[in-house]
């Protein structure tokens, strides 16, 4: 190859790069409130989640290139933060492995219905027994291990895959913390249900 | 709570995900015909998913998207 030839295919290869790198930072932009979205119940405040995402942000695009193009980029992005959260302490106050032994799937419902008077009620009005904020407490006093899973996978919408990417755990984990993380959160609900 | 309720209950939460085998859906499915008792939980159980994911969505705050624009290291198309 001439000189000029290999100048021209290294000018070229540099401007194939910018333009790459600002696809990719334009796309990571457009998923930031899908990211925040997600942040927002894995932090404890709206002030961490703010933080949070403004590091994954700071994070993703300096290390642009570990990006393989094609690939779910909200999950990659999920995963830096997650790893940032994860940094910031939340070892330190890691769940213990055993929990109380949570009561059955139906446990819920159970205690909502027998808060009403009618007998056999439509489970429309069982549920309005639940206000948006006692959700919002409740998940937030499951413990975390568990709550990660129930926040991507069930308000995230990630895949069971997904979710094991970005906690880097087994699929087999992810199923066995979201099925118990579900029953812990019914029992907070109809904790604070009972108690309103 | 008859008979069969208590499998029933353990099925729920893979039947909601789509995650049993063809003839255990099957299975539940033939009890939940049966069964209004266990078929108002199921029902119950999907609509909580959907409440506890409207519930707890908060928007970004305004002010981020621009704070996280201004940590972009590339200009931006116009």
């Amino acid at each position: 190859m001439s000189e000029s030839a290999s100048t021209a295919e290294e000018s070229r290869r540099i401007a194939e790069e910018a333009r790459d790198r600002v696809r990719f930072e334009e796309e990571a932009l457009e998923l930031s409130d899908q990211v925040y979205r997600v942040a927002r119940r894995l932090a404890g405040s709206r002030e961490e989640a703010e933080d949070l995402v403004q590091d994954t942000y700071a994070r993703a695009f300096r290390a642009w290139q570990q990006y393989t193009p094609g690939t779910n980029l909200r999950a990659w992005l999920l995963r830096i933060l997650t790893n940032l959260n994860i940094d910031r302490g939340r070892r330190a106050q890691r769940s213990p492995d055993t929990q109380p032994l949570e009561e059955g799937d139906y446990f819920l419902y159970n205690k909502l219905e027998s808060t009403l008077p009618d007998e056999n009620p439509d489970e429309e009005r069982v549920i309005e027994r639940l206000s948006q904020n006692a959700v919002v407490e409740a998940l937030a006093e499951v413990p975390h291990d568990f709550r990660d899973v129930i926040v991507l996978v069930d308000i995230g919408e990630f895949s069971y895959a997904d979710a094991a990417q970005i906690l880097d755990i087994p699929v087999g984990t992810v199923m066995s913390r979201l099925h118990r993380g579900r029953r812990i959160l019914k029992q907070r609900l109809a904790e604070k249900a009972v108690a309103a | 709570m008859g008979s069969g309720c208590q499998d029933c209950e353990e099925m729920m939460q893979p039947y909601v995900d789509g995650m049993l085998s063809d003839a255990e859906v099957e299975e539940a499915r033939e009890h939940l015909e049966r069964c209004p008792w266990c078929d108002k939980r199921y029902r119950f159980e999907e609509r909580l998913r959907h409440f506890v994911r409207v519930a707890t969505d908060e928007p970004m705050p305004p002010g981020l998207r621009e704070k996280l624009e201004s940590l972009r290291t590339t200009r931006p198309t116009a």
